[in-house]
């Protein structure tokens, strides 16, 4: 259906929303996580496990991917539930950290040679957006239900929730743990997409990457995170694709031009990759933190295209 | 007044709390009667707002004992107290203010239903695939009952941080009231309120009692104060000064001391 390239670039933009959302479930309760990308690495090293080592079928991998980093999730969730703001970002980033060192240190799959050798996962496209499919439905679902509406209630006033009768030791840790297990499923789909994955590929800056989906896209709407990470993902496509009109113009003219180099950076940069991307990243959060800090997606944004309608319109 | 029962509906006994070596509380009982205006008052520091974080369990208290319809409550924390009808308001408005004024009265009705991924996401589904959970539809009307009750129904899809002051008292107050409380403490529910908003939020507080609600109320204004209440417990300083109806506070000497000085009545 479509070229293989332009395959590769939907695949990495749809874990990105899933990994996306992995963040902006723990969020809605007023955690932050700059951890999922190591609750990526448990999902997709589980995954594998399963998959690789045990010869199972790709289904149960990625089951077995989202439960051992819900699981973890839950152990992360419990020290987290004292702990809040840049201390549970420093928490969160050393969790991230430890995963690393574990992958890293650990023979049985691979060790620093990386985990090699996990089986292609041929409908990948399908199975990722399925997913997001099902994670868009679930999110506008949880958005009107009492459960997302103390998740809310616990995200602006954790003592005020509490006497309104919200267990918040439970809701607190049911987000960080369901969050987990979403950076599980990424990970495990991320695992058998590029059939190898090793102790770098889960590294610090991939968790900063799901924050910045999150906080671009918007963190109070559940549209935030499928715009943001989409947003971000095709960005360096569309920049990339702002070189053909650049190649209209006649050689002659730039060629002996003073401009001419001004000319070849600009042509250079729209064409780049991991550094200048995180370049591009960078500019793009200090504008919208200037601009518009809440995120592109406000909830009033999506007021007029609810997914799940109201029954009465008006009470 | 009914007496209702020989066991009290609340009852604290020997309440401490200490902050470093301040006394918040000192060894303070209080008894309130079943559907009955109990005020708490006192000069500022006196320990009143100390009281209902104790009841509503958002502190600890450092020793004493609260039993709520004979059910000592020891440690428990505060949602499991809303759910047995202890709701509380806050002195200094703790509203969600991102949410609808219509949303912060459905919150108040969550501890009804346990809420789980079970039943906001796969029941609901299969109930309803692209509608909203049936129990979404109840809360909401239910909710809007309570928000015409209070008088802030046709502010139903304002932002609360949107409200003006008054409003947003009410608010918190129809907030705990979609609690269906047996026990409401507010805690200076008419600050920053005009003497009309006042006056109408007095009616409001003696309707909920007539529900058969019991209010706890700590308040500065004595014209509230003195006009609906049952009987009147007097902090100072953190310890119980006097107890009584409001023409007996009125007339006892260490509460006019503590209050206004050596001189003038209440």
């Amino acid at each position: 259906m479509f070229d293989e390239y332009l395959r590769s670039v939907l695949i990495f933009a749809g874990i990105h929303v899933i990994a996306a959302y992995s963040f902006y479930v723990p969020f809605k309760t007023g955690q932050i996580s700059l951890g999922q990308a190591g609750f990526m690495g448990v999902g997709a090293y589980a995954a594998g496990i399963v998959t690789a080592k045990l010869g199972l079928p790709f289904p149960l991998g990625l089951l077995a991917g989202g439960v051992a980093a819900g699981l973890v999730g839950v152990g992360v969730g419990f020290p987290a539930l004292r702990i809040r703001g840049i201390y549970l970002l420093l928490l969160t980033l050393g969790f991230a950290e430890i995963v690393q060192v574990i992958i890293l240190t650990w023979d049985y799959t691979g060790g620093a040679q990386g985990f090699q050798n996990i089986p292609f996962l041929e409908n990948a496209l399908v199975w990722i957006y399925a997913i997001v499919a099902v994670l868009i439905v679930f999110f506008a679902r949880l958005e009107r239900s009492s459960l997302g509406r103390a998740m809310d209630a616990v995200h602006e006033d954790e003592m005020a929730a509490e006497v309104m009768g919200v267990d918040v030791v439970r809701v607190k840790l049911f987000a960080f743990g369901l969050g987990a297990f979403i950076a599980g499923l990424a990970g495990a789909l991320f695992a058998h997409y590029s059939t190898y994955v090793d102790s770098v590929t889960f590294n610090i800056l991939i968790g900063v990457e799901i924050l910045m989906f999150v906080l671009v896209g918007g963190g109070f709407s559940y549209w935030g995170p499928l715009f943001g990470a989409m947003f971000l993902s095709l960005l360096p496509e569309f920049l990339r694709a702002l070189r053909d009109p650049m190649e209209l113009i006649p050689v002659s003219w730039t060629e002996n031009a003073p401009w001419n180099r001004v000319y070849e950076v600009v042509y250079e940069f729209l064409d780049f990759e991991n550094e200048k991307r995180l370049i591009v990243y960078g500019l793009v959060l200090v504008v919208m933190m200037i601009l518009r800090p809440q995120g592109l997606i406000t909830r009033n944004t999506m007021r007029p295209f609810r997914f799940v309608q109201r029954r009465m319109h008006d009470a | 007044m009914p007496e209702s029962t020989a066991s009290p509906f609340l009852r604290a006994a020997g309440l401490t709390k200490r902050f470093g070596g301040f006394h918040a509380l000192r060894d303070v009982d209080i008894e309130v009667r079943e559907r009955a205006i109990h005020a708490v008052i006192g000069p500022n520091g006196a320990g009143k707002t100390t009281l209902f974080n104790l009841l509503s369990g958002v502190m600890a208290p450092d020793s004493g004992e609260i039993a709520f319809l004979d059910r000592p409550l020891g440690r428990l924390r505060p949602h499991r107290r809303a759910a047995l009808g202890i709701a509380r308001t806050f002195q200094n408005i703790r509203l969600f203010g991102h949410m609808t004024v219509l949303e912060n009265v459905m919150l108040g009705e969550h501890w009804r239903i346990y809420p789980s991924l079970w039943r906001s996401f796969v029941k609901a589904s299969l109930h309803r695939p692209l509608g909203e959970a049936r129990e979404e539809t109840e809360m909401r009307r239910r909710a809007l009952e309570t928000l015409e009750f209070v008088g802030l129904a046709d502010r139903r899809h304002v932002m609360a941080t949107d409200l003006p002051y008054g409003e947003q008292r009410l608010l918190e107050l129809g907030r705990a009231l979609a609690m269906e409380p047996r026990l409401l403490l507010l805690d200076e529910p008419a600050a920053g309120m005009n003497i009309r908003e006042t006056e109408d939020l007095d009616a409001l507080i003696c309707k909920v009692r007539d529900r058969g609600v019991t209010v706890v109320l700590v308040e500065h204004d004595m014209n509230l104060v003195m006009g609906i209440s049952d009987r009147i417990t007097v902090l100072n300083f953190g310890d119980k000064i006097a107890e009584g109806s409001p023409s007996e506070v009125q007339l006892n000497p260490a509460v006019i001391e503590a209050y206004l000085g050596e001189e003038g009545t209440l």
